[in-house]
């Protein structure tokens, strides 16, 4: 099959690579990019795992073609921190506790994010629905939620500062 | 940790007893850490395992020369390509790398492809002819346990028994007040970890490398030097982190696949499982039948318990054995019963391998002892807590196996305080 030019934005740098049309964003983006922070956990959009913003919209990355993402504005979850500074959400994730084996935590670190960058004081419920497409097999739930929420009241006070 | 010269802790630690940052923490929300699929190398080759649609089978022979033939493939291998022996499995060695005679699950491992790409990898996997006669199945211990069953394992299917006798149990359930007898069932349970099993695995200086997504890299590593038939220290197992095990990840997956092809192609290779092949393939949690019957006196005293527990192990004994005795030894429950008569069956069957879950075959016996528990209440008209709490452990109680407990036991002071947040929350409310 003829190659796809696929031209798009990936964590603020350009991206022009020939794609077999046919691969789906998740794969361009691991094998590639080398962007493997991106996790694979059922290739069916159950899980999550493989959670990256579009134009700052939550996908699951196994059920986007590559072309569909052309043009895009793409987030990994290796663009969320900036210049080795942790980003607030994920040092939320890591002060309560929020990550064990760690292989849902990229997805629901950017779950989180398109979330907060649009509504930045969620209530307990619009995190719950924000996380609701990512599976966590070892934590459980309370303290993601919980992340989320401290992650949240870090960014007000960030913002009232400025 | 800090540790002292003269090997006393220091007083004031800077780790026990604190809240400390995970020493991984940092790499898992930044992407950074790599996980076993997360791993290549120059010169990569990748490996799928074809595996058996049928439960129960001779495997008379596979034909793979037309994947060989398939631009790209590197090698198909089969049970004649292991140097070593073609056995594994964590207390019994029962459970072969390829099939070499006979297949005994849906989902068993015929050929292993090796190839540069996944397209090759998939083509090839559709020009593989596997020839075998099929044999009548079993899916329930209890059909594997009558006479003129197919015997899985040459023998018969009752792979081992434990048994735990204390007292007299018949004259004890003839003064019992109250008698409850129940049949319990509990079903089989995959982990679902959220990251499905992968490795890599390389040749360097004549010695393997295998990054694996694992549980257990020691008993990894002793086995891929069996199956490779080379010393253990030609092999190295390199724990990946692991996105999450219960248990599901302490037996063999890709180890022996990876080590083979490597060591046979001398060329990295990877192998990483879809979801549908880690449910397909990996262990699962024993689904047990479990009939109880338990006895007490007037004021609810235990005086009696009889348990007999079925665990289905499936095809391979896998922790089957153990998790079946550690069933047994906590039949009981937390409760201390002067007669008891336990036996415990590892049965095989045609089903997916049974193995380690959380809970080890305790939260199948738990169901049944703590439901006896309610039901024996219920007879005598007691509160469930106060019947549990005139039965359970204390300070030199002495348990089923006969071990006196010399040192502290909680489950009173649980059993309290759940009552009093019970209480407080108001959720006993009508309920005595
Ligand atoms: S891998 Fe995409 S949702 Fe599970
Ligand atoms: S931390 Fe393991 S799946 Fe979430």
């Amino acid at each position: 099959m003829k190659p796809f030019r696929f031209r798009a934005t990936v964590n603020g740098r350009p991206v022009d690579l020939p794609v077999d049309p046919r691969r789906r964003l998740l794969d361009v983006l691991r094998e590639d990019l080398g962007l493997t922070g991106t996790k694979e956990g059922c290739g069916e959009g159950e899980c999550g795992a493989c959670t990256v913003l579009l134009d700052g919209r939550p996908v699951n990355a196994c059920l986007v073609l590559a072309p569909e993402a052309a043009g895009c504005d793409i987030t990994t979850i290796e663009g969320v921190a900036v210049e080795g500074r942790l980003h607030p959400i994920q040092e939320a994730f890591l002060e309560a506790g929020a990550v064990q084996c760690g292989y849902c935590t990229p997805g629901m670190i950017l779950a989180a994010k398109a979330l907060l960058d649009k509504d930045p004081r969620p209530t307990d419920q619009a995190i719950k629905t924000a996380v609701s497409g990512n599976l966590c097999r070892c934590t459980g739930y309370v303290k993601i939620v919980k992340a989320v929420r401290l992650a949240a009241a870090r960014l007000a006070r960030e913002e009232g500062a400025v | 940790m800090t540790g002292q010269a003269d090997g006393k802790m220091p007083a004031v630690s800077s780790v026990i007893g604190r809240s400390c940052p995970r020493v991984d923490g940092a790499d898992k929300v930044t992407g950074s850490a790599l996980f076993a699929a997360d791993r290549r190398m120059e010169g990569m080759l990748y490996a799928r395992v074809l595996r058996s649609t049928v439960p129960h089978a001779v495997l008379r022979r596979i034909d793979a020369e037309a994947a060989r033939a398939v631009p790209g493939v590197a090698a198909v291998y089969t049970a004649a390509d292991i140097p070593g022996e073609n056995r594994v499995g964590i207390i019994v060695k029962d459970e072969p790398v390829l099939v070499d005679d006979r297949i005994r699950r849906v989902g068993d491992p015929l050929a292993l492809v090796v190839a540069g790409n996944e397209q090759a990898l998939a083509a090839a996997m559709s020009e593989i002819e596997v020839f075998y006669e099929e044999l009548p199945a079993v899916f329930s211990p209890e059909e594997a346990m009558a006479g003129g069953a197919p015997a899985i394992h040459g023998q018969g299917n009752i792979q081992s028994v434990t048994r735990i006798v204390r007292g007299d149990v018949d004259s004890a359930l003839k003064e019992a007040r109250a008698v409850i007898s129940r049949r319990y069932t509990t079903q089989m349970v995959e982990h679902a970890y959220l990251e499905p099993e992968a490795g890599l695995a390389a040749v360097v200086d004549g010695l393997v490398t295998i990054w694996v997504s694992t549980q257990n890299p020691h008993y990894d590593r002793r086995e891929v030097a069996r199956v490779l038939g080379i010393g253990q220290n030609r092999v190295r197992v390199v724990q990946s982190p692991t996105g999450g095990g219960f248990g599901g990840k302490l037996d063999i997956s890709v180890q022996c696949l990876l080590g083979l092809a490597a060591w046979k192609t001398g060329r990295p290779v990877r192998m990483v499982y879809s979801r549908e092949e880690s449910m397909a393939a990996s262990p699962k949690r024993h689904p047990c039948v479990i009939d109880y019957t338990s006895a007490c006196d007037g004021d609810g005293r235990l005086l009696a318990v009889k348990v007999k527990i079925v665990g289905d192990t499936g095809a391979y004994a896998s922790y089957g054995p153990a998790t079946l005795k550690r069933a047994a030894v906590h039949a009981t429950g937390p409760y201390e019963v002067p007669n008891v008569f336990i036996e415990s069956y590892c049965v095989y069957t045609n089903n997916p391998t049974a193995g380690a879950m959380r809970g080890f075959g305790v939260p199948q016996v738990a169901f049944a002892h703590e439901s006896q528990m309610d039901l024996l209440a219920g007879a005598l008209g007691l509160d469930p807590f106060t019947i549990r709490l005139r039965n359970c452990f204390r300070p030199g109680g002495v348990t089923a196996t006969g071990q006196r407990l010399l040192h502290s036991v909680g489950i009173k002071e649980t059993i309290d305080r759940a009552r009093a947040k019970a209480e407080e929350l108001g959720m006993l409310e009508g309920k005595r």
